[in-house]
């Protein structure tokens, strides 16, 4: 997978901001382009534990799905952040896509862990395989 | 009444590329059997064993969250725009 630079300082920037709690976006590209041609902020709504769980606006979600449809694109994957934890998918992570049905069968995921609200870690990049249900590392090309 | 049904990206293998299908329903649940007599498949993405909607699992009428209306029952007209949309959440 491609992408730039900027966009992940973006998405640090973005964690950094919302630290202690998760935040989260989605990736727009072309699917099966390999590129991430936008990263875009999403709201996370979720009230009852955000420092260790996020959850996107299905409404704003939507919204962005439009605007990539009109704009030649499609949501090709999601980012989010874990405060002081891990930078790879956790088991909630994956009960939560594959209760999905699949409908983010092959979609590209960015984890990206902040350390004490300042350190952005590498950020590790997965694709989630709802068949058999498991994300699969995939690894970066940062592109200038 | 015909209606339209945007299909997101991952589910377009079961359309054969198509990112709008247009279905005969006159609520949701119509849509739903609509979409998967014309594209095997679809209905088991969009629904648990027992038929029900997948929790995370989200479908729009223009702009309105059918959670937030009758949910399959929703009535539809002519020319809506439904949208399925998945729920994404998760956590460390």
């Amino acid at each position: 997978m491609k992408i730039k630079q900027a966009h992940l300082d973006a998405i640090a920037a973005h964690g950094k901001t919302g630290y202690p709690h998760e935040v989260c976006g989605v990736l727009l590209g072309r699917y099966g382009d390999g590129r991430v041609a936008r990263s875009v902020e999403m709201k996370n709504i979720e009230t009852d534990q955000p420092r260790i769980r996020y959850q996107i606006d299905p409404a704003e979600h939507l919204r962005a799905q439009r605007e990539s449809r009109d704009a030649g694109l499609d949501i090709i994957g999601y980012y989010h952040t874990h405060p002081d934890h891990p930078p790879r998918p956790s088991p909630t992570d994956l009960a939560r896509a594959m209760a999905t049905g699949g409908l983010t069968d092959g979609s590209f995921h960015i984890v990206m862990s902040i350390e004490d609200g300042v350190r952005a870690s590498a950020p590790c990049g997965w694709i989630f395989r709802f068949d058999s249900e498991r994300f699969d590392e995939e690894p970066f090309e940062i592109e200038d | 009444m015909a209606v339209r049904v945007q299909i997101p990206a991952p589910l377009r293998p079961l359309t054969g590329g198509a990112d709008t299908v247009e279905v005969e329903a006159k609520d949701i649940a119509g849509v739903i059997d609509g979409l998967e007599g014309k594209h095997k498949g679809l209905k088991d993405r969009l629904c648990d064993q027992t038929g029900n909607l997948r929790s995370y699992v989200r479908i729009f009428v223009n702009d309105e969250d059918i959670r937030f209306l009758q949910e399959k029952s929703t009535a539809l007209k002519a020319g809506d725009t439904v949208a399925i949309v998945p729920a994404i959440a998760g956590g460390c």
